[in-house]
């Protein structure tokens, strides 16, 4: 990095710098993604098909969902390794339990789902309230807490199904809910939206949010100020997990069969990626929902491309390695540029 | 682990024995755990088994070695797993490949195979030393990033099969062979093991390593080349890595794109149960061999009473998270 000398700022900055400031501030993304659909606009027409859209936009709502809870941990300066465990987790929990109750009371559809679906969110509160215990009682590393859990949740959700999909979800669910149409778009979308919304309004127009951002901030700053801290990181890594579990619901909806496969590492790696694409400072802090949102768009726009493109899976792989680091690269030197004046 | 004590003498005795406890726990442990097997299924205890257990653990161990020169500095490596896999198999490609060229020349196909291997595991380690150190990248990123290329690189490589045609000859030297009775994997890691052991404890590089970890403000203040020795630190681990890749290679006979599967974990695991901190600048050789013991043991013992392997998952998770309320415990015992 070159150092500046101080006299640049004596005169007005030029244009080219005035540019390169706008940049760094709007961030990469917004620009990426707009190159990406420009580039898939003139060398492959098929992106534009309405069932591809749908395929994106679905895709980038599960991820979205996904990506806002592990943003929510990442502020308070954590990790979650297992949201990708918890999805099927609550995938299988949910799936047994309504055709448990299926065949218990097989009129009463409403309750059945919605006991399903409780079911399966009360997976996500019962390994987050572990992971937030762990983590915010014992100060101990959210990396091992959560590598704990994400094998005790694996391993609980492959001994539920031996690994054998799960049948029996009422038709209703997945034909109505996890399949369906509303307004032209799929159920997801419009969930995902509405779930976005919430966690933009939690972290800008309630007292939760600026603690978070406080407590991942500066701790110690946070704990004298009165901030309640300890209560704090239990609620992030709750409802992390939670946001894990309403997309393990939506998947499994859509699936029609709860899997022990669904989720994953795939989805933890890819919610991590979203979120620190979007700027998410793993140190905490910082992070935005609308930013993250459009991370989770770029990842599932990038993969679809690749795909329609033909571009082999293990490339595809090592293509988002890269772009991976050379985001937080990018990143890194944008936060230093921004310190150094 | 040395410095522990040495503070540990200083202090009112009664921290000392709490140290001394806590640092007894770890043993304690592990003969308790492999007793109550015993109990259960005789043939734990066989010659052969012990045997095999540390064959077994000498692999663990190498990899949780590599896996504590990054966690000392406060980083970790998640490339480990398909590191190990893409220099299996680049390893098995360079033999097979040389040997179709060369013809008979078997001893020249392995040192083609060895030398690839390790140039891969050091490319590997200079991309994230150099990302980590020179980008300043979170070292979780960086080696998610080059978990992913080295995935990607370990497939293609091998069209998603095995390697096969791997010369008997490199079996018979890393993995078939045996030095007055002790199976060559065991001589392998203690060898290993030792140069490492001597690298972190009498070397400037070694003991920097601990600072680095241990303060980084203070390893710049007092001008040590960080920035470099971070990127050493990163290669020698996938280096490490790179040689317990060739060694389960022999194992295995073939080149196997699947090769890493768990050892990314399960070598974090290993390291930490073992008392390698998570915060930095706290580790040692003998802490991984516990580690590595334990982890084996207990996955060995699970097999032998034949405890469902869903179950062992849990299991496993669970003695993690145990493994970090000890870490914690520790920390408050020094």
């Amino acid at each position: 990095m070159t150092v500046r000398p101080l006299a640049v700022h004596a005169h007005p900055p030029t244009g080219a710098e005035q540019l390169s400031q706008r940049l760094l501030s709007v961030g990469l993304l917004p620009i990426l993604l707009v190159l990406s659909v420009a580039f898939m606009a003139v060398f492959e027409q098929k992106f534009f098909g309405l069932n591809n859209l749908f395929n994106v936009l679905r895709s980038t709502s599960f991820l979205a969902i996904v990506a806002a809870g592990q943003m929510l941990v990442l502020i308070v300066g954590g990790f979650d390794l297992s949201v990708g465990a918890v999805i099927a987790l609550t995938s299988t929990v949910m799936a047994k339990s309504m055709a448990a109750l299926s065949a218990a009371m097989p009129d009463q559809t409403a309750a059945i789902i919605t006991l399903g679906v409780l079911a399966g969110l009360g997976c996500g509160v019962f390994i987050g309230l572990i992971n937030g215990l762990c983590v915010a009682f014992l100060r101990v590393s959210p990396f091992m807490v959560t590598l704990g859990t994400l094998s005790i949740a694996t391993g609980l959700a492959l001994l539920l199904t031996q690994g054998i999909p799960v049948y029996g979800m009422p038709d209703v669910f997945v034909k109505e809910f996890g399949r369906a149409l509303w307004l032209g778009l799929p159920t997801t979308v419009y969930i995902a939206l509405a779930i976005i919304a919430l966690v933009w309004f939690m972290q800008t127009r309630t007292r939760l949010g600026r603690y978070l951002y406080a407590v991942g901030g500066n701790l110690q700053a946070a704990i004298v100020s009165g901030v309640p801290a300890t209560l704090n990181v239990i609620l992030a890594y709750v409802l992390c997990s939670v946001l894990a579990a309403t997309a393990g619901v939506l998947m499994t909806a859509r699936l029609g069969s709860g899997q022990a496969s669904m989720g994953g590492d795939d989805m933890m790696l890819q919610s991590i990626a979203a979120a620190v694409i979007a700027g998410v400072s793993l140190r905490g802090g910082i992070g935005r929902v609308e930013l993250v949102a459009l991370g989770a768009l770029f990842l599932s726009i990038l993969t679809n491309a690749m795909n329609l493109l033909r571009v082999d899976s293990k490339m595809q792989v090592v293509v988002l390695g890269f772009i991976l680091v050379l985001a937080v690269a990018l990143e890194e030197y944008a936060r230093r540029r921004r310190r150094h004046g | 682990m040395a410095e522990a004590k040495s503070t540990g003498a200083a202090r009112p005795a009664g921290v000392a024995w709490t140290a001394l406890l806590v640092q007894a726990l770890l043993p304690i442990a592990l003969i308790l755990l492999l007793l109550g097997f015993a109990l259960v299924e005789s043939r734990v205890l066989s010659a052969g088994n012990l045997l095999n257990l540390l064959v077994q653990a000498s692999y663990l161990a190498i990899f949780a070695s590599a896996q504590m020169m990054v966690i000392i500095t406060r980083g970790f490596d998640l490339s480990l797993g398909t590191c190990v896999s893409a220099v299996s198999v680049v390893s098995a490609l360079a033999m097979t490949g040389s040997l179709a060229a060369g013809g008979e020349a078997t001893g020249l196909a392995i040192a083609a195979g060895m030398l690839f291997g390790l140039g891969m595991g050091a490319l590997i380690g200079l991309f994230n030393g150099f990302a980590v150190a020179w980008l300043r990248v979170n070292p979780f990123v960086a080696t998610l990033g080059s978990l992913n290329i080295c995935l990607g690189i370990a497939t293609m490589a091998s069209d998603g099969r095995p390697v096969f045609n791997v010369p008997r000859e490199f079996s018979a030297l890393v993995y078939n062979g045996s030095v007055m009775g002790v199976p060559m994997p065991v001589v392998l890691a203690v060898l290993l093991l030792a140069v490492l052991h001597f690298v972190l404890n009498h070397t400037v590089f070694g003991r920097a390593l601990f600072l680095i970890g241990g303060n980084p403000t203070a390893a710049a203040v007092a001008g040590l080349p960080s920035r470099r020795y971070l990127t050493l630190a990163y290669v020698l681990c996938s280096l490490i890595a790179a040689v317990g890749a060739l060694m389960l290679t022999g194992r295995t006979g073939s080149g196997e794109p699947n090769l890493g599967g768990n050892l990314t974990l399960e070598s974090i695991a290993a390291a930490v149960i073992g008392g390698v901190s998570l915060r930095g600048g706290i580790g040692g050789v003998p802490s991984v061999i516990l580690g590595a013991l334990f982890v084996t043991v207990l996955s060995n013992g699970m097999n032998l009473t034949r405890i469902d392997g869903n179950v062992q998952m849990i299991v496993l998770g669970s003695v993690i998270i145990l493994a970090v309320f000890l870490d914690r415990f520790r920390a408050v015992a020094r």
